[in-house]
């Protein structure tokens, strides 16, 4: 019996070990053309052929790196604390309160996921100069608060209903507590978890998205990180380098990678959020 | 007690006061600056702008340089600091196709650049549309037009007005590795289209691929399809494309067909690498550089790139693709290049025509850096051609004239992309004629036409 | 708690979120609309009212036929190719009790990369002749294959279907082995004893269990698959010819590239019909299946 769980078990990790392999082989290319000094242009199929961190050099310095991560990080964090705020401040109604409207208001929001923000651009604009607010380094924002308010009102409102019962308002309730002081004090506490799912969530797309930032954003030096890379792109007149924009690729991904690593339990737990939880 | 929470209220209100202020504290933007210029004597350029700080933005297409300084990320803002102190110019520069959304979404809000890049006539982004919806200034009472050669100024212009300056003279031709062609026996270059077969040939025989091109990026089709269009659709009617505006003639015509048929015979000879159309125009180059293929179809702008150093050492050459019948001269593709505007609407136009003014002055620094790092062929006179490589072509062209403008110019953007879109399929092997090319071509075009 | 004075003031929570949404999302929709009857080219700013004739010429057109027939084909292949191999890459994980974490966080870290860097790291992964695979075919002798995936009319949209299931493969295993790990080992036990076999223990016990994760992540691949655009503007331009148009980047490019955004605004009606019918359709159908399960 024993042997052959032992067996079992050496083969599934096999298995996997491959699988993980062939999943991971693009990125393996990746690392191993971003340690090669810019022009080796050698097969990429030998791998780790050189050692060198030249071509990372050249990307940081071409890239702007540190203001960018910068321009990055700003973007984000802004964006998701008002993004965890206004979604957890809707949801509260909307999970407590059972009449024709907050049903409406929920679906209302989550039609929202349906629609693309390519689809929307122009009038987007178009609403935002006729606000007067100026398109700037910080306008992105609005947006990415936007696109994600329905999903993350959708995780919220799910979670007061099944997650945070409602005797404990009650007890604060007849503690003599208003509703904002039950709400801020009580509820959103125990919102944690889906705060963590949120801001995961919500995070990684923010960090990532270009389409947004390449539209709003005038000047290259308030450019984040996605839209630096686009520097790298279609190089009509100077070939490819491919390994430099390896290297800009992986310094791209790095502090995602980093937050990954450090917070995993954080992530794994924030997206299961929804599912588990149902 | 009203449970009205004033703290939720208030909350909220700081709240989006926040993100309403991060929103509006940006440093300045192109419409948030003072603009308190003199009214700018324009026979000389003053040497201060103006007093208060000014800020320019530009917006450019293209990569950034791989070495060295980029000339608009870089240098152009530099010169323009040390002439002008108090002006700072922002630039960003974006691959193609994020620049056209980029710059036309923000001129549509009316936020766009001050300064921008413009092409010649009815191209995407051409100098006649963005003069129509008022988005370009019209530059007729800037000083050196009279050192830029007629033809430049009259394909960035609209009702006698020019609105752009010309980058200078592009030419599409075909880049070839000399070694490869001696390899393969080849003694002189190609003057006629049966030539040229022969020679494809030749090079076939030798192991030697013929052509690459870079297909994955639809829009290098243009770069075959209008040489042979110079030689068989305008130069037995150089008013086409006035013709097809008016309906007297149609992207059918037999002409068209020809050309469509005789870019056609390239693939179907197996003369061009097979897997085109996977391939990137970057790679495309970089088999060229490589040594990997002996021609590659594409313009003056692309110099630094096919220059560039490569797994092979070879001189290059240029020639243009001869679809000429023998006998008949051979037309060359030549147009006029993109060239910078100024947003009409910009709070700063008298600054910026200033600078423009600089930087068109053949005495400043700036026109002399503008012209060393320029692959175009400048149209400035008394500027002489950077690249020698260009010399035979560019002779040709100034002795005889024979030579036409790239036909994109003078169609509504769309219809090229279709042309691409359809002979794509004919490269990936799909039932698509000629006649289906342009017949979509024809159909695209009354689509989009409008007077 | 239920006191009328309670739910009316709990509605100004909503407000913020409210705000934002309906002037940032839910106007510039309304807007859409107002746009496809008309012949606007989001670049000049007169433009006059059309009726209806941009839906007919979408009709008459190609390109709406093949962008529908693509993104249906993209979502189909991603949600249930996806979701398949997730499932069983988490059986696999759950069933071995050591190094979950690492082979977890292994699957995830695609998922981390801008949709950017994805698209061209794999577009080198494609290239042909050159790129990973090509080289990979020459070294174990098989130079003569056709590597041509990008360029080719029949292989391009599988090619760009199998990154972004690459891309998105972490997050549904992340979630379906969570959901397994809920599957109490005592009912597997208890099906075992009877005699179930290893199909009939899914079937039975863990799939109806996994019920709330396959909805979400069935949902979720739907919705995105629908939308799909990242992948076509980067890696392929929509090409060879139109072959990779999904709906979106039909639109994206008939507003940007044609200049006719009125028309790209009723293609984007359509699209947004079609999203919506199918999405619904698919939450009625799973919603049922999990109720029954």
């Amino acid at each position: 019996m024993k042997t052959e769980s032992r067996l079992k078990r050496i083969g599934t990790h096999l298995l996997l070990l491959i699988l993980v392999f062939i999943n991971l082989v693009p990125l393996i290319i990746v690392l191993s053309s971003s340690l090669r000094s810019p022009r080796n242009m050698t097969n990429p199929l030998n791998w780790f052929n050189e050692f060198t961190l030249d071509s990372f050099i050249s990307a940081y310095t071409r890239m702007n790196f540190p203001i960018a991560l910068w321009n990055s990080m700003v973007l984000t964090i802004v964006s998701v604390v008002f993004v965890v705020l206004f979604a957890a401040m809707a949801a509260y109604p909307m999970a407590r309160i059972r009449s024709r409207t907050s049903k409406f208001l929920y679906m209302f929001f989550l039609a929202g996921l349906v629609v693309p923000g390519q689809m929307v651009l122009i009038p987007i604009i178009q609403m935002i100069k006729g606000l007067g607010i100026p398109l700037g380094q910080y306008t992105p924002i609005l947006m990415f608060i936007t696109c994600s308010l329905p999903f993350s009102t959708f995780l919220y409102t799910g979670f007061i209903r099944s997650g945070v019962p409602e005797e404990i308002e009650e007890a604060a309730y007849i503690d003599g507590a208003g509703l904002s002081t039950r709400f801020w004090k009580i509820v959103f506490p125990l919102l944690l978890p889906v705060t963590v799912s949120v801001i995961i969530t919500q995070g990684v797309w923010i960090w990532n998205d270009y389409f947004f930032n390449m539209v709003f954003i005038t000047k290259t030096i308030d450019s984040p990180l996605p839209v630096a890379m686009l520097g790298f792109l279609g190089d009509q007149q100077n070939p490819a380098q491919w390994n430099v924009l390896f290297a800009a690729c992986i310094l791209c991904a790095l502090p995602l990678l980093a937050m990954f690593f450090a917070l995993q339990k954080y992530f794994v737990g924030g997206l299961t959020m929804g599912s588990v939880k149902g | 007690m009203k449970f009205l929470n004033r703290k939720t209220l208030v909350l909220m209100l700081v709240a989006m006061m926040l993100v309403l202020g991060a929103c509006s504290s940006n440093t300045p933007n192109s419409g948030s600056t003072n603009a308190t210029n003199n009214p700018s004597n324009t026979t000389e350029p003053p040497t201060d702008a103006s007093e208060a700080p000014v800020t320019l933005t530009m917006l450019v297409s293209g990569a950034k340089a791989a070495e060295g300084e980029d000339f608009e990320l870089e240098t152009l803002p530099r010169l323009v600091k040390e002439k002008f102190p108090n002006v700072t110019l922002e630039v960003q520069k974006l691959p193609d196709e994020q620049y056209y959304t980029t710059v036309k979404t923000k001129l549509g809000a009316g936020e766009g650049p001050d300064i921008f890049l413009v092409f010649p006539k009815l191209a995407n982004m051409g100098a006649i549309e963005v003069a129509k919806a008022g988005y370009a200034a019209d530059l007729s009472d800037l000083s050196f037009w009279d050192r830029v050669s007629p033809a430049a100024k009259n394909d960035m212009s609209y009702d006698g007005k020019p609105y752009a300056v010309a980058k200078g003279m592009d030419i599409l031709g075909t880049f070839y590795n000399k070694d490869l062609f001696e390899q393969a026996g080849i003694t002189e270059l190609p003057k006629d289209w049966n030539s040229f077969l022969e020679a494809a040939e030749k090079l076939k025989a030798a192991g030697i691929t013929p052509i690459v091109m870079g297909d994955k990026d639809p829009w290098v089709i243009q770069f075959g399809m209008y040489q042979l269009a110079a030689n068989s659709v305008y130069p037995t009617d150089p008013e086409f494309d006035t013709k097809l505006q008016t309906g007297e003639t149609e992207l059918t015509d037999e002409k068209w067909i020809k050309t469509i048929n005789q870019y056609k015979e390239l693939y179907d000879k197996g003369y061009v690498v097979k897997s085109s159309l996977g391939m990137a125009s970057a790679q495309a180059v970089q088999q060229f550089v490589d040594g990997k293929a002996a021609m590659i179809f594409t313009g003056t702008w692309d110099l630094p790139g096919v220059t560039a150093s490569g797994a092979a050492q070879f001189e290059r050459g240029f020639f243009s693709l001869p679809g000429n019948d023998a006998g008949q001269p051979v037309y060359a593709s030549a147009s006029t290049a993109a060239g910078f505007a100024l947003n009409a609407k910009s709070a700063n136009l008298d600054v910026a025509k200033q600078v423009f003014e600089y930087l068109y002055d053949a005495e400043s620094p700036l026109f002399e850096a503008w012209v060393a790092s320029n692959p175009s062929i400048s149209v400035f006179n008394g500027v002489e051609l950077q690249n020698d490589i260009f010399q035979d072509a560019l002779s040709e062209i100034q002795s005889t004239g024979n030579a036409f403008y790239f036909s994109n110019q003078m169609w509504p953007a769309g219809v090229s992309d279709v042309m691409q879109a359809k002979f794509a399929e004919i490269i990936g092997g799909q039932k698509t004629t000629a006649e289906d090319v342009t017949k979509a071509m024809q159909d695209k075009y009354k689509e989009l036409y409008k007077e | 708690m239920n006191s009328a004075i309670m739910k009316k003031t709990m509605y100004f929570f909503v407000l913020p979120a409210l705000l934002f949404y309906c002037i940032f999302w839910i106007f510039p929709i309304l807007k859409l609309f107002q746009y496809s009857i008309t012949d606007y080219n989001g670049y000049v700013q007169n433009f006059n009212y059309v009726g209806f004739s941009n839906f007919k010429t979408l009709f008459k057109e190609e390109v709406l036929m093949i962008s529908i027939k693509n993104t249906l084909i993209y979502t189909a292949i991603t949600v249930i190719l996806g979701n398949i191999i997730a499932l069983l890459i988490a059986m696999l994980l759950n069933a071995n009790i050591r190094a979950k974490g690492f082979y977890r966080s292994a699957f995830y870290i695609p998922t981390l990369f801008s949709a950017i860097v994805v698209g061209f790291i794999w577009s080198y992964v494609y290239m042909p002749e050159e790129g990973l695979i090509a080289s990979f075919f020459t070294k174990i002798g098989l130079a003569g294959w056709d590597t041509n995936f990008l360029g080719s009319y029949s292989k391009a949209l599988y090619s760009i279907i199998a990154v972004d299931i690459w891309k998105n493969i972490g997050v549904s295993v992340i979630i379906y082995l969570a959901g397994l790990q809920t599957v109490p080992q005592e009912m597997l036990e208890a099906g075992r004893i009877d005699g179930a076999g290893k199909w009939k223990l899914f079937r039975f016990i863990t799939l109806p269990m996994l019920a709330t994760s396959v909805t979400i992540n069935i949902t979720l691949s739907v919705i995105n698959g629908l939308k799909a655009f990242d992948f076509p503007f980067i890696m392929t331009n929509g090409g060879p010819g139109i072959s990779t148009n999904t709906l979106i980047f039909a639109m994206y490019k008939m507003a940007f590239t044609d200049q006719l955004f009125g028309k790209a605004a009723a293609l984007g009606i359509i699209s947004f019909a079609i999203i919506i019918v199918i999405t619904i359709v698919c939450v009625l159908t799973l919603n049922k299946k999990e109720v029954s399960a």
